[in-house]
């Protein structure tokens, strides 16, 4: 018995666009919502009247006023008059879910052109921004024990290690094959730094073990829009639209000292089996691989998660050249949030525009051979919030 | 945030707080589901039922996992790093974050017996865990 569930209306991803990845200090993150939204729609043969959706995240997540009406702010700037329209926030899953949203709006009839776009600032954090940040631990049993982001990520690691015999070069092995494919994008922040090696990786500071500083995403600034749309509109924007053929979503624990377990991302397991038995697909119909790279340890665990090997073997996989430029299982082909850089509260779009591009066939110098269908996979907040993709190109 | 937060205490945590101003642990237990739960909460997460006791544990158990924190979060932590951010299998069965205290971070492992041991903190009393002595 097929599972798939086919989506009417064919829902695609019929455009991308998205900034360099960078430091723009002149511009406040709504500035860079203009920028990203007017480079777009300068580029794109949309009109107010054809566009019937806007989500957006909220803006300044990171700081001590953060915006949570953006999608009327730029409703407004934008003229819309739309039958969907939200400001949205799962983390790094935002984007991910917004891809959903529309796709089932779409599916469902009530949208035709659904905008989902954002943008981020990563500030160098002053007091009231840690204070503010200090918000996704909990106030009683997790912030009086001085976490941080990495410190909380690194839990599942030293688990992952303690069970299945991860190794750090292992974990290295992950940053060293984002540094090659950024090497390949223009715009890839770490770019102008060069290839790194398991050694680079394993010399650079420590940060919260076994976590060392290239086993961390590179904080910078950016934004971008993907537009969603029916099939049919997809075909008259682009010659491959990246068809949404399948998703999932799952929502675990929302402290991560309340996680069900520290070795397996339950999230990942569960939206990853999801998209795939919508799309009536298995992880050997994958052709490239997008994995929200917060930390070099979550691509191992989030593998093995979505049945691309089995449980522990995700180190061994990473080390094995697979995932590098040539392999058989290209895995962040963009340079990941490794290298081609963590965009603060837009971090979880590129990942998704380069699952497009990729699938469109216009990734340039780093496009994968035949990439008939990828898989991209986000999560937000300390692993709670999870979305998985599958684009193709066939509806 | 100059000096090391302190816990917001909220009604249903409030017998916790004042038994660890005690130097005691105390658990909060289902009894309809027979189950031991962490963090304290105003009902049981598994079947909703509100009628929880508070029971004292035995303050002993073993690191499920942990990171040693190079890069303070905030001024407060930076004399402490490096230190150990860990979560506890207790021996009642739930999981709680804690500090390891009392040894070298890097002696610490997963599965290492530790046991309660309580860090005066401004006007509060915090549950932190040592190595169970050899």
């Amino acid at each position: 018995m097929s599972a798939r569930r086919h989506l009417r209306n064919e829902p695609a991803i019929a455009a991308v666009f998205e900034l360099p990845p960078g430091r723009y200090p002149e511009l406040s993150t709504l500035d860079l919502y203009r920028e990203v939204l007017s480079r777009a729609l300068a580029k794109w043969p949309l009109k107010a009247r054809d566009i019937d959706g806007l989500l957006v995240p909220p803006a300044d997540m990171a700081g001590d006023h953060p915006d949570i009406l953006m999608h009327e702010r730029f409703g407004d700037e934008l003229g819309l008059r739309t039958v969907l329209s939200e400001t949205m926030f799962a983390g790094g899953a935002s984007y991910g879910l917004m891809i959903q949203r529309a796709a089932l709006a779409i599916a469902d009839g009530r949208a035709e052109a659904v905008l989902c776009a954002g943008a981020g600032k990563f500030p160098r954090l002053d007091e009231a921004g840690r204070r503010s940040m200090s918000k996704i631990f909990h106030p009683q049993f997790e912030l009086p024990y001085g976490p941080t982001i990495p410190a909380m990520y690194a839990l599942l690691a030293t688990r992952h290690m303690a069970d299945y015999g991860t190794t750090p070069e292992q974990l290295a092995a992950v940053s060293v094959a984002a540094r090659a494919w950024a090497l390949r994008h223009p715009h890839a922040y770490m770019r102008s730094r060069g290839e790194i090696s398991v050694e680079d990786v394993l010399q650079s500071a420590l940060i919260a073990s076994p976590f060392h500083l290239l086993d961390c995403s590179v904080p910078c600034e950016g934004g971008g829009v993907i537009l969603v749309t029916t099939g049919e509109l997809a075909r008259r924007i682009s010659a491959q639209p990246a068809y949404i053929r399948g998703m999932g979503e799952f929502h675990s624990h929302g402290y991560q000292s309340q996680t069900d377990a520290f070795n397996i991302s339950v999230g990942t397991r569960e939206a990853g089996a999801q998209a795939f038995r919508s799309a009536d697909m298995v992880p050997n119909d994958i052709d490239v691989i997008e994995i929200y790279d917060a930390f070099s340890a979550m691509p191992i665990i989030c593998l093995e998660d979505l049945g691309f090997c089995r449980k522990g073997e995700g180190g061994a996989l990473v080390a094995s050249g697979r995932i590098l430029p040539g392999g058989d299982l290209p895995l962040n082909t963009y340079g990941g949030l490794l290298s081609y850089g963590h965009t603060g509260d837009a971090s979880g779009l590129s990942m998704i525009v380069e699952g497009a591009l990729q699938v469109m066939n216009q990734a340039g110098a780093r496009q994968a051979e035949n990439a008939r269908a990828a898989l991209v996979h986000c999560y937000g907040g300390m692993q709670a919030d999870h979305s998985t993709l599958i684009l193709s190109r066939e509806a | 945030m100059t000096e090391k937060p302190l816990p917001a205490i909220s009604a249903a945590s409030a017998p916790y707080w004042e038994a660890a101003a005690n130097g005691k642990l105390l658990l909060q237990y289902c009894a309809a589901c027979a189950r031991y739960l962490f963090y304290p909460r105003s009902w049981c997460p598994h079947c909703y039922g509100g009628a929880l006791e508070w029971r004292p544990a035995s303050g002993r158990g073993a690191v499920h996992t942990y990171s040693v924190v190079h890069a303070a979060p905030c001024v407060g932590f930076e004399a402490d790093a490096p230190y150990v951010v860990a979560v506890i299998d207790l021996q009642e069965g739930p999981r709680m974050m804690a500090n390891i205290i009392g040894c070298a971070p890097e002696t610490v492992r997963v599965g290492l017996p530790v046991e309660v041991a309580f860090e005066k903190r401004g006007a509060i009393s915090l549950p932190q865990f040592r190595p169970v002595a050899a």
